[in-house]
């Protein structure tokens, strides 16, 4: 009589433990001979954990030994809270296609690695899932943080419930019922979690309502302009114009959205997407009106509620952290006098704004309100120049070749954040139109071989926050 | 946690943290069944032992022992066992030397190989005049995957002290059988023994009958009225080390393997092949039952399981042998010392049986079932192909091929998955803090240790050039801090202060006026091994008072530069770094960063909250968040911070393509996002939401008109 194998992957927190434990307790409910070890990590709360359990199918006299560790092609069951883990039981051979029933949560809770990345440095999800559906016998497999959610539970009872789902255990559902119930913790929430899971594994449970609402946003008093997009762009690139001019009416006015559709006029259709994108994202640059804009919406302030998941009848205060200094100030002047105050001394002073109280939201909405001026300040005169140099350069890249046409635009991607940061990819983005795309468009590199050096140096720049990468692959390039 | 009203450290407490199913278990009586994790099995047993006194130093796998026990009170009590929660190893091992000139039975814990080396002073000592009171040391051999610690073999120490080592084939009967046996084996043998057990071995659940616990003779509750008779022979001090080293070898040691052979200790287990034979140490043992098992040649080879791996016995072994052609010696670590032993052993009395072990298994690294396998099919290929493996050996290749594949699919190794600070983690500013100074000042050279703090070796980070140890990384700035233009920084964690930094590092430094900056993370308690107390926690666990306090101490030895500072203020905890790394003033300086560790906190403060709740107070609740239309993705955030609920989520902007940080809602409210945000100038995205429950009709009141206001307002 060979025993069932299980193992499990979790992360520290997901309650890998406390699963462990009423798999166990309903074996033993059982009178099934089981044996559990893991390798719990630290007291801390984040990292891999693993777990490996061993069940007897039938009651009677158990196997002496039962082992320690899981071993490759000999596993039944993997359980995995989450996709990567399960990715890393594929990775070192323990799922197989021959005998594995794969059960995992198909959310991505990212590695630190990954999230600290410049840019989106997550792993390939399509990759991770066709590893679980090609290496795997059997896969059950849903957003069960999101059931988790639902059911007001916690991941480890939506995980129970899907294994009691999936049939593998000659364990009734009875009995990790009462294996919750024994545990003692929790025990309502955990046995609706417990029931979700388990609803999800024999589909049962409806698994359309989702995510449909949110995309409609209102596109009043801009019909006009977007038909002129719908009859003037490729229709491919027209969610992204469109999205473009609602933005930048909000953000300034029906000229400043006109002015966006005349920018785009004359870019090659194979690139007028990806120029629209960024050239929406750079027009409405962030300055102190943009920040107050967006924290004195009015869907904001219910944003937040959602998040913090405040009850409808809890009152909710909010402190909004500024930090704002010379620069930003010199932002909303009039060029001259931001260029005074920009040749003094740097300071910066720190504001933590109540904006839930009447005066606190009044100076912000002001700010909001400032909008009109913004045409006037020296940022937006800045600005201005600066992406009609980057639209010069696309124009002129054009014609020569569009792949570097789309490299010198996704350089935009550099500029972002505040403070620091933006100087940093600002400082970043002019190095690479200097030295690399402005000597291309006089001629002095090949089309094609600047376009790999633009796109090389764009990665490079984004590879670390001190600027090595780049300042290697700038003099790579140069020599 | 800014505006939050903190606890003083020597107020700090656990409460939460509790072993109530545990304490049950360890008192069960004859005939009843024990169902439990390893570690807690022997816990049991030595009660069952009738121990006089218990004793340890906390670390991963075998700090429940201790813990178990300090909960349990009451139960020591009734049976006189004396617990001594020590300060660190080298304290635990001498607590032994109660067994030394007394006849009674003690047993202490703490984790290998690093624990054993902290004691080893104390260890030769003890294991030099020999005990006459059964004398246990249960070491957690911390190897293999999930160990935190250098990989070393607890083996040497045993061979080198003339200590006797069990490690015991991992099922509680067994565990449970080897640690009543080892007490007999050491008074047998005026010896102590050490039990080491693997991480799994710790962990692994199961059953045994139980017996009724032994009130020791000699106790707390049964105190002698004299001490010992003044004995030389007892004292490790010459001339006695002469005689102790030659009683080592001519007499402890053939006892000991009497008494290994009488009482049974090894297990045989038989096979068909008399030509062919397995040496296994206890401990691999069931990995070596399911390799057999997957080559379809189970019961086929007679097998030695040594569950005593020092000292082996020469005519055990030489008797296994006997007749057979081939032996393959399972031995997980290096160096090889069971196969040296043994292959010694057989020339000596000229068999010439042929000893097979690391040449098929790898020297170095875990023996897990993968490894395991590959080393019986080469064992099986080259000393029996008359037995028939080609099955299995295709599965298993097969097993290989598909692996490959698998990997191929996934395209490259997975993201890694390095442990990290907690959500709201009181030493995590600190290291934003460091990383902000090293924009202003550049690099500095920063000496790292053993805790929760050796986490910022690890991204995000990447902050430590050395670990030399616990509590050693002032030390180990020695002679770093002369050479360097700027000032290093040691970081230590309140744990390791006491458990060695304290003299090894402060003492060191000032008395050898070293000019360089400590940072002691006071956290309250040691919290990477599971919270447990510490000096200056609140009470040990008796009588509730704190016994010392580390700035006082500090002060005591001469510390003239001093600051205590509340760890989440960064912009503070920057400014005194700044002043440390520049004073003019000479000499040590000292930051003592104070913080309760969050996980002790939350354990503590989420039922007291629950209770407010529910009798209807009025509690905020406070959390941080990101407004997602402000954030533009660069997530310099996350590379200063790092805290698990700081994540990434998929820009809600359809025209930006790089994900937004996003604040989930483990967020526990400590603010240091938005701290970090703030002394590093990062951007304006983060807010603070206090959550008023139980409202008041005055937040109700003032709630409605704002709302109204505000709502008239918004844009």
């Amino acid at each position: 009589m060979k025993p069932i194998t299980i193992l499990i992957g979790a992360l520290g927190g997901d309650g890998g433990g406390v699963l462990c434990d009423w798999i166990i307790a309903a074996a033993h409910g059982q009178g099934l001979g089981v044996q559990a070890t893991q390798i719990p990590g630290v007291a801390q709360r984040t990292g891999a954990t693993t777990y490996y359990l061993e069940v007897m199918p039938e009651r009677g006299p158990r196997e002496a030994v039962l082992a320690l560790n899981p071993a490759m092609g000999e596993v039944d069951i993997a359980l995995a809270t989450e996709l990567l883990e399960a990715g890393r039981m594929i990775f070192n051979g323990f799922v197989t296609p021959e005998r594995t029933t794969l059960i995992a949560s198909t959310h991505r809770v990212l590695s630190i690695g990954e999230r600290a990345a410049m840019g989106d440095g997550s792993f390939d999800v399509g990759r991770l899932l066709r590893a679980v559906k090609e290496r795997s016998k059997a896969q059950i497999l849903f957003d069960m943080e999101q059931t988790a959610e639902e059911s007001g539970g916690v991941i480890n009872a939506v995980l129970l419930g899907a294994l009691a789902g999936s049939g593998k255990l000659p364990i009734p559902d009875a009995a990790f019922e009462a294996a919750i119930r024994e545990g003692g913790k929790a025990v309502d929430t955990n046995l609706a979690a417990f029931a979700f899971g388990r609803g999800h594994a024999r589909g049962e449970l409806e698994q359309a309502v989702r995510e449909h609402r949110k995309r409609q946003a209102a596109a009043q008093g801009v019909e006009d302009l977007i038909a002129r997009a719908r009859s003037g762009f490729p229709a491919g690139s027209l969610d992204i114009v469109e999205e473009g001019i609602r933005r930048l009416v909000a953000y300034q006015d029906r000229g400043y959205a006109t002015l966006y559709l005349d920018r785009l006029q004359g870019i090659d259709p194979a690139i007028v997407r990806d120029v629209a994108r960024h050239l929406a994202v750079r027009m409405s640059f962030e300055d102190i009106i943009r920040v107050a804009q967006a924290k004195t919406s009015r869907e904001r302030l219910e944003r937040v509620r959602a998040e913090v998941r405040a009850k409808p009848h809890e009152p909710v205060e909010v402190t909004e952290h500024f930090k704002p200094g010379n620069e930003e100030i010199a932002a909303l002047l009039p060029p001259w006098a931001a260029r005074w105050l920009l040749a003094r001394r740097p300071f910066h002073f720190s504001m933590h704004v109540r904006s839930t109280t009447v005066w606190g939201f009044a100076r912000l909405r002001f700010l909001a309100g400032l909008r009109w001026w913004r045409p006037r300040s020296w940022r937006y005169v800045e600005e201005q120049a600066e992406i009609g140099r980057w639209l010069e350069q696309i124009r002129a890249a054009q014609a020569l070749s569009v792949e570097l046409a789309r490299e010198i635009a996704e350089t935009a991607r550099l500029i972002k954040g505040y403070g620091d940061t933006y100087k940093r990819g600002l400082g970043n983005y002019r190095r690479i139109s200097e030295e690399i795309i402005a000597p291309a468009l006089a001629g002095r590199m090949p089309p094609r071989k600047a376009a790999d050096a633009v796109a090389n140096a764009r990665v490079a720049a984004l590879a670390d926050p001190d600027g090595d990468s780049l300042n290697r692959t700038l003099a790579a390039i140069a020599a | 946690m800014l505006d939050q009203p903190q606890l003083p450290v020597a107020q700090r407490t656990n409460p939460e943290r509790s072993f109530k199913e545990e304490v049950r278990s360890l008192r069960l009586g004859d005939g009843e069944v024990f169902r439990g994790e390893g570690i807690l099995a022997v816990t049991k047993a030595i009660l069952q032992s009738g121990v006089s006194y218990v004793g340890g130093y906390q670390g991963a796998p075998v700090s429940h022992l201790v813990d178990v026990l300090v909960e349990s009170q009451d139960l020591l009590d009734e049976l006189g066992v004396h617990l001594e929660t020590c300060t660190n190893e080298s304290s635990a091992a001498a607590l032994l030397g109660a067994s030394i000139n007394y006849p009674m039975r003690g047993c202490v814990t703490w984790k290998s190989i690093v624990g054993t080396n902290v004691a080893a002073d104390a260890l030769s000592n003890l294991a030099s005049p020999g005990v006459i009171g059964g004398a246990l040391i249960v070491v957690g051999e911390d190897y293999g995957e999930g160990a935190s610690v250098i990989q070393e073999r607890t083996q040497a120490y045993a061979l080198k002290s003339s200590v006797w080592l069990m490690d015991p084939r991992p099922s509680l009967p067994t565990i449970v059988r080897c640690t009543e046996k080892a007490f007999e084996l050491s008074e047998a043998t005026n010896t102590p023994v050490m039990m080491e057990l693997r991480i799994r071995a710790c962990h692994v659940t199961g059953e045994f009958v139980a017996k009724d616990n032994q009130a020791p003779a000699i106790s707390r509750n049964r105190r002698l009225p004299n001490p010992a008779a003044h004995n030389y022979d007892r004292i490790s001090h010459p001339p006695s080390t002469y005689v102790h080293e030659k009683v080592k070898v001519e007499v402890r040691q053939p006892a000991a393997e009497r008494f290994i052979v009488e009482h049974g200790l090894n297990e045989f287990f038989p096979g068909e092949r008399a030509d062919l034979g397995i040496i296994v140490q206890g401990g691999i043992t069931n990995v070596l039952v399911r390799g057999l098992d997957r080559l379809e040649v189970e019961g086929k080879v007679p097998t030695l399981v040594l569950n005593v791996t020092h000292p082996l016995v020469p005519d055990q072994i030489a008797d296994f042998c006997k007749g057979k052609r081939a032996v393959l010696v399972v031995e997980e670590g290096a160096p090889d010392y069971l196969e040296q032993a043994i292959h010694v052993l057989l020339r000596k009395r000229d068999m010439d049986t042929r000893i097979y072990g690391k040449d098929v298994l790898p020297m170095a690294g875990e023996y897990t079932a993968e490894v395991v396998t590959d080393g019986l099919l080469k064992f099986f290929a080259r000393a029996a192909n008359d037995i028939d493996v080609s099955g299995p050996r295709e599965r298993f290749e097969a097993a290989r091929a598909g692996r490959a594949e698998a990997q191929k699919i996934l395209g490259g190794p997975l993201p890694l998955r390095p442990p990290g600070f907690c959500v709201g983690c009181p030493e995590r500013p600190v290291f934003s803090a460091i990383k902000l100074l090293e924009r202003e000042v550049g690099k500095v050279h920063i000496s790292s240790d053993i805790g929760c703090h050796s986490f910022a070796t690890l991204a995000p980070f990447n902050l430590g050039n050395s670990i030399l140890g616990f509590g050693m990384s002032l030390a180990a700035a020695g002679a770093v801090a002369p050479i360097m233009q700027k000032r290093t920084i040691s970081v230590m964690g309140d744990g390791g202060f006491w458990h060695n930094g304290l003299l090894s590092g402060v003492a060191s430094s000032m008395f050898n006026r070293g000019d360089r900056v400590l940072v002691i993370m006071q956290n309250g308690y040691t919290s990477a091994t599971g919270a447990q107390f510490i000096p200056n926690t609140s009470g040990n666990r008796r009588d509730g008072e704190t016994t010392s306090d580390i700035a006082a101490t500090l002060k005591a030895m001469g510390v003239k530069w001093l600051r205590t500072i509340r760890t989440y203020n960064v912009a503070t905890m920057l400014g005194s770094l700044r002043e440390a790394m520049s004073s003019k003033e000479p000499g040590l300086k000292v930051i003592v960063a104070d913080g309760e560790c969050q996980l002790a906190r939350q354990r503590r403060i989420r039922p007291q909250i629950a209770a407010q709740l529910k009798a209807g107070m009025r509690v905020v609740r406070t959390r941080f968040g990101v407004d997602d239309e402000v954030c533009t993705g660069d997530h310099s955030c996350i590379r200063l911070s790092g805290c698990p609920s700081l994540v990434v989520k998929p820009s809600p902007d359809p025209l930006r393509s790089d994900p937004v940080a996003h604040v989930n809602n483990g967020c526990v409210g400590c603010g240091l996002c938005g701290e970090v945000a703030d002394a590093a100038v990062l951007c304006p995205s983060f807010y603070k939401a206090e959550i008023v429950q139980n409202a008041t009709w005055w937040d109700r009141l003032k709630w409605r008109v704002r709302s109204k206001v505000i709502g008239a307002l918004a844009c």
